[in-house]
């Protein structure tokens, strides 16, 4: 993500907060006088470690107009950055930034106005709160290669994670013929457990103190509690198998309507999270003050670095299983054909079981790879879960490998997606048309085996 | 905990404006999924469309508030295709995959700061539903007072939005009663009792998909533009992923594949909903409820827990009774296949 330099850049735009509710946390029938415009002007610096470390800016005039460019008020910017403009009424101002009044050396970036406008229907508390960045002007430009190359490996990390959260839903695809919508939330259990474990700790183990990666409040560190979140996670795939969807099999409820359950599931399980966790992101314990290591033109943390490799490795274990082990390859062809495979003596109960497992823990990996990432939240394998459908739609719907290519495919396209002109809240729209264009041109995949439908 | 408060609340509800738009978004999904077999999970995409179509017309193109209507039927038809082209061919749950990611990326778009212009941002836009309130107050609705009786009382607004609203679900409810008994319904239903039986009568089974699809589409987007007229704005969260779960939960309450269902459905699910809300919010108005110590639910959780149940519910009807309420079991062989 961090495509600037860490050190000697001062980035510098101008952001526009709008706070919704807690501030001042008066009614809405407050006096007149009541109501603020709060300009926080910030020289926008980053530490050591590369992360934001904003500086307040003292002594800026900071002046309200209304529309109709009669001054308001006006106040210069106290030793907090602050400066907090008294009005009338929620109205439509404008605020603007002094530019002479800042200090020697400092501008408004290129990127924003000094002069700021505020909608009466954007005033949503008795105190408006406007933010003005401010810093040296020494945006780096640089090259399409280097943006290339770190979108490529930001793409490739993100691949990589979408690749081993959609082998499970892959291959509980193949073998059921079951979309499982909520194999987002079972992605989002993993991390929710990883955090449970690393953050929140379990007091009444913390007599076990003693062995490493325990603390005293029986927080466990991140490198045991990822082992123990994905063995949850395949445990609550388990569980979800053997006290869910083989019993619906059992009754002869049909796919159409486990999709459905699956629905059901998946808001049970959304909101579960949402109850425990609430709405905000919030990072693991450990490894979340990094530096990056600056590759050629790549910056990574050694944290991600290592999320990629070992992502690597655990996609690499996943197909040799496949290709190798009896397990795999009784897998395999219980999902290329249920019959022909339960006619040649395979239980296919009992590997649908077993990819159940393995699916639940795979996603939870993910889930866990993709919070140390980008923090864990309540709808974060939600939001996964389309970027899963369009990568094992792309691979082949069923097929294993297809899952781990498409999915890899994926991720890397949405991510070199923002190179051509894609902004980033939208990097995810392509999946879309790649789902569409897919299923116009080739609908069993890359790696899928055609079939006669419709 | 006040009882008659809660149960007010409830009755009201049960024929407020969140049971009217469901219900007309209901009797969409119903021609999609409940008489066709369509898996449309993308129906807020749909009603995304509708109120987009009418939100846009003062803001973006700067004409009268009733050429939306046209507009967001175009835009639904628009989307209807974009979604069935590639995935009416293909086993039905491609098409489920493709309406969710479409909808989702509909949401994405509409408030994305890139398209602001056009969509309004997360802010959405407002202050275009002055020409529709108008009709309601040139017929001697007056905005500021109140209509109804007994515990169904409504604003001025909210009443005219209620008529016009509840009048739209009779039309559409009749017009869905209608077209089912006529040969073209038949067809529909027989699609989903056995596709390759309809293909090889000679029928086009991809062109009579694609007709409900965008038929149920159109519906929908009037429910997108029934809630925009009600709440005076659109916003992008309002057409979230979950609500077309939570309008597929109303009608599989009510009834697949019956009319009855999905505009009964709608109302007892608001009904239920409100009463939940009511309960939880008595039992936490003093603080958080705890039992022997334990917190179980705060003020604030009281959304969520609505929510798991409407989850729970979902499932538990479609294991245990898949027909809903007034459903036939014979009409739910979607599945059979």
């Amino acid at each position: 993500m961090n495509v600037l330099k860490s050190r000697a850049v001062r980035v510098v735009f101008v952001l526009v907060t709008l706070l919704g509710v807690g501030l001042g946390g008066t009614s809405a029938h407050a006096q007149d006088s009541e109501y603020f415009i709060q300009a926080q002007v910030k020289e926008q610096q980053r530490d050591e470690n590369g992360r934001p470390d904003n500086q307040p800016v003292v002594g800026v005039t900071i002046t309200v107009t209304a529309p109709d460019g009669s001054e308001v008020g006006s106040a210069a910017t106290d030793d907090k950055g602050v400066a907090l403009i008294p009005v009338p009424a929620k109205g439509d101002y404008v605020v603007r930034l002094d530019e002479s009044t800042l200090p020697e050396g400092q501008t408004i970036a290129a990127t924003s106005n000094a002069e700021q406008v505020i909608n009466e229907s954007t005033f949503r508390t008795n105190r408006q709160i406007i933010n003005f960045f401010t810093g040296e002007s020494q945006r780096v430009e640089q090259s399409f290669f280097s943006r290339a190359a770190q979108r490529v490996a930001d793409g490739i990390r993100f691949g990589l994670i979408i690749a081993m959260c959609s082998v499970g839903l892959s291959l509980i695809f193949g073998t059921t013929g079951l979309t499982n919508f909520a194999h987002g939330e079972m992605v989002t259990f993993g991390a929710m457990m990883a955090y449970l474990l690393n953050v929140r700790g379990l007091a009444f183990v913390s007599f076990l103190a003693f062995l490493p990666f325990i603390d005293d409040v029986g927080r466990f560190h991140i490198l045991l509690a990822t082992p123990l979140a994905v063995a949850i996670g395949g445990g609550f795939g388990y569980a979800l198998d053997r006290f869910g969807f083989a019993r619906l099999r059992r009754k002869g409820v049909g796919l159409i309507s486990q999709m459905v359950i699956t629905v059901g599931l998946s808001i049970i399980l959304k909101n579960l999270f949402l109850f425990f966790f609430g709405g905000r992101r919030k990072p693991y314990r450990d490894y979340t003050l990094q530096e990056g290591l600056n590759l050629g033109p790549i910056t990574i943390t050694p944290r991600d670095l290592i999320v990629m490799l070992l992502s690597f490795v655990v996609l690499m274990a996943v197909a040799l299983t496949l290709q190798l082990t009896r397990l795999g390859k009784a897998t395999r062809a219980v999902s290329d054909n249920v019959d022909l495979a339960s006619a040649t003596g395979i239980d296919t109960s009992r590997v649908i079981r077993q990819i159940w497992v393995a699916g639940g823990a795979l996603a939870a990996l993910g889930g866990v790879f993709f919070g140390l990432d980008e923090q864990v939240g309540f709808d974060m394998g939600t939001q996964l879960l389309f970027l899963m459908f369009a990568g094992i739609t792309l691979g082949g719907l069923g097929s294993a490998y297809g899952a781990l290519v498409g999915g890899f495919a994926v991720g890397l396209f949405v991510e070199t997606s923002t190179l051509f002109g894609v902004p980033t809240e939208l990097k995810t729209a392509p999946a879309l048309l790649i789902l569409i264009l897919v299923l116009l041109v080739r609908p069993q995949g890359i790696l899928g085996r055609a079939q006669r439908v419709g | 905990m006040d009882w008659s408060l809660i149960l007010s609340n409830t009755f009201r509800q049960m024929v407020g404006t969140d049971a009217m738009y469901f219900a007309i978004a209901a009797l969409g999904l119903n021609v999609q999924f409940g008489y066709t077999g369509l898996l449309n999970f993308g129906q807020a995409g749909f009603m995304a469309a509708g109120g987009y179509g009418l939100g846009m017309t003062a803001w973006y193109f700067s004409i009268s508030l009733w050429w939306g209507i046209p507009i967001a039927i175009v835009y639904a038809l628009i989307l209807g295709l974009l979604m069935g082209i590639p995935t009416l061919r293909l086993r039905s749950d491609y098409l489920a995959i493709v309406t969710i990611a479409a909808a989702e990326i509909i949401r994405l778009v509409v408030r994305s700061v890139r398209f602001k212009e056009q969509f309004g941002g997360t802010d959405g836009i407002g202050e275009f539903a002055g020409p529709f309130r108008e009709v309601g107050s040139n017929l001697g609705i007056e905005q500021g007072n109140k209509y109804g009786f007994w515990v169904f009382e409504y604003t001025g607004r909210q009443f005219w939005t209620l008529i016009v609203g509840w009048i739209l679900v009779a039309i559409f409810g009749f017009v869905v009663y209608l077209l089912m008994r006529s040969p073209w319904g038949r067809v529909l239903k027989a699609i989903r009792e056995d596709e390759d039986a309809v293909r090889s009568l000679g029928k086009n089974v991809y062109s009579y998909k694609m007709q409900s699809l965008l038929f149920g589409g159109v519906v929908g987007a009037f429910a997108g533009m029934m809630l925009a007229l009600d709440r005076g704005n659109v916003q992008p969260d309002n057409y979230s992923r979950d609500l077309t779960f939570y309008i597929l939960t109303a009608l599989v309450l009510g009834g697949l594949a019956k009319v009855s269902g999905s505009i009964v459905g709608p109302m007892l699910y608001w009904g239920v909903y409100v009463f939940i809300e009511g309960v939880l919010r008595g039992m936490t108005s003093d603080g958080p409820l705890q039992i022997g110590g334990v917190t179980i639910i705060q003020s604030t959780q009281v959304g969520q827990v609505q929510l798991m149940m409407v989850g729970a519910g979902l499932i538990a009807l479609m294991t245990f009774r898949p027909q809903g309420l007034f459903g036939n079991r014979e009409e739910m062989a979607f599945d059979d296949r």
